[in-house]
């Protein structure tokens, strides 16, 4: 109370000294901190700016990772990766393809939520970011990709891919659902990506001992 | 007393070197502008033989050879089939895998394509439609249509020959190149045969043009 009463009596000169003193002296240090501020704000919004998303980011689709072993739950459909094969050859009912790379078996189980699909073809994307597709030389009919995914009922299946021994390091594996049609894109299609869980030592341990032949008939 | 001739050095002297010069570069610059003015000539291909390597951009290509194979009769019922085949090492420089693809059926085709089979924008002489081309990637006792990235493939392309037709002499390839487009208005990036407008056509630049005798072996 008494500090107001004493402002209140000699405010007006106080002010005026005041006013004068900031302009001489104080102005410098005032001014700079308002331009350290400044900065900061435009820096602050530029920053905010490298957080928004591209346009080719918002056409990206919503990827639910996981490991191998667990089941990675994508909302409308789930994947879990039961294990991992690499093979010189593949055999089955027809005939044997055999290669000079590797034939990488994924063995999988898949359910959907609401309504049946058949899952797409996954991709492999190798640990430095190379894409490869399911091979095309072991025939659709013995990839999951045949059969239908159900709601609430696990299935069984298998992917194939032909890859160099080099790309199993810190692969991981997408799986993913059939576009709805060619020309309508949707955004935020879900994906569904597991590790397979290969270090550098456990890739080339695997890549060292591959199955001469791996038969599709066994179940 | 005289003057001497040819003027006097007060009398103004006509400025013939102005015009002169005007003329002569106003001329210089209309030969030019006749002559398709002052754009960069177009690159000529560059000749290429029998296992010369170029590269492509998304593929590094090796042009291997070009030979007649006869593919035996299976059964009594069937008869031996001969091909002119041409043998590329294709190694996929992209990060995914592409598919091997076709060559265009029409040079002003051409600029769509993607894939490796795509820059063989003219394969000279032509042959006739039904007896191909047939495309596809030999591996090991198979057959693909997928480039995997990284890795060197096998790719065959390669045409049906009649009984009795004999194959060419040689086969010469114009052969184009491919650049990454990547422009954020379409939000696409993609891999694109250079190619460049001419008229109200798109003309692929043709980088290379790779002849390659008939090797005639066991089929001729």
């Amino acid at each position: 109370m008494t500090a107001t009463e004493q402002r209140s009596t000699v405010a007006p000169s106080r002010r005026r000294t005041r006013r004068t003193e900031g302009r001489r002296g104080g102005g410098g240090a005032a001014k700079a901190l308002s331009a350290v501020a400044g900065v900061l704000l435009v820096g602050g919004a530029m920053g905010m700016q490298t957080l928004h998303l591209s346009d080719s980011e918002f056409g990206d689709p919503l990827v639910y990772s996981g490991a191998k072993g667990e089941a990675v739950d994508a909302r409308r459909f789930s994947v879990k990766l039961e294990s991992v094969a690499v093979a010189k050859s593949i055999k089955s009912s027809t005939k044997t393809v055999e290669t000079d790379h590797l034939f990488l078996v994924v063995d999988v189980a898949a359910k959907s939520s609401l309504k049946p699909y058949h899952l797409k073809e996954p991709v492999l994307v190798t640990g430095d970011g190379k894409k490869f597709d399911a091979t095309d030389r072991v025939d659709n009919s013995l990839t999951l990709s045949r059969k239908w995914v159900q709601p609430d009922i696990w299935t069984r299946g298998r992917f194939f891919f032909e890859v160099p021994a080099s790309a199993l390091a810190g692969a991981s594996v997408r799986f993913r659902l059939p576009g709805a049609s060619s020309v309508l894109v949707e955004p935020y299609r879900p994906e569904a990506e597991i590790d397979l869980g290969l270090d550098e030592d456990a890739a080339r341990k695997l890549a060292a001992s591959p199955q001469a032949v791996y038969s599709t008939d066994k179940k | 007393m005289t003057e001497p001739s040819g003027g006097s050095t007060d009398k103004p002297r006509r400025p013939v070197a102005v015009p002169a010069v005007g003329l002569v570069a106003l001329t210089a610059i209309g030969i030019t502008a006749l002559l398709g003015g002052l754009n960069e000539a177009p690159d000529e291909p560059e000749p290429l033989g029998q296992g010369a390597v170029l590269d492509q951009g998304r593929y590094e290509t090796k042009f291997v050879e070009s030979r007649v194979t006869v593919e035996r009769a299976q059964s009594e019922f069937q008869q031996d089939k001969r091909f002119l085949e041409l043998v590329f090492d294709v190694t996929n420089k992209g990060d995914e895998t592409s598919a091997v693809g076709r060559p265009p059926d029409k040079i002003e085709r051409a600029f769509t394509a993607e894939t490796f089979a795509g820059s063989l924008v003219k394969i000279s002489p032509a042959l006739p439609k039904e007896s191909g081309p047939f495309i596809f990637v030999r591996t090991k006792g198979g057959e693909s249509t997928q480039l995997h990235p990284g890795v060197k493939s096998q790719v065959i392309v390669r045409y049906k020959l009649n009984e009795n037709e004999q194959p060419p002499e040689k086969v010469t390839l114009d052969v184009g190149t491919f650049e990454f487009v990547d422009n954020p208005v379409f939000n696409d990036p993609h891999w694109k045969l250079t190619s460049k407008e001419v008229g109200d056509k798109h003309m692929p630049e043709i980088k290379a043009r790779v002849t390659l005798p008939v090797k005639k072996g066991d089929g001729a």
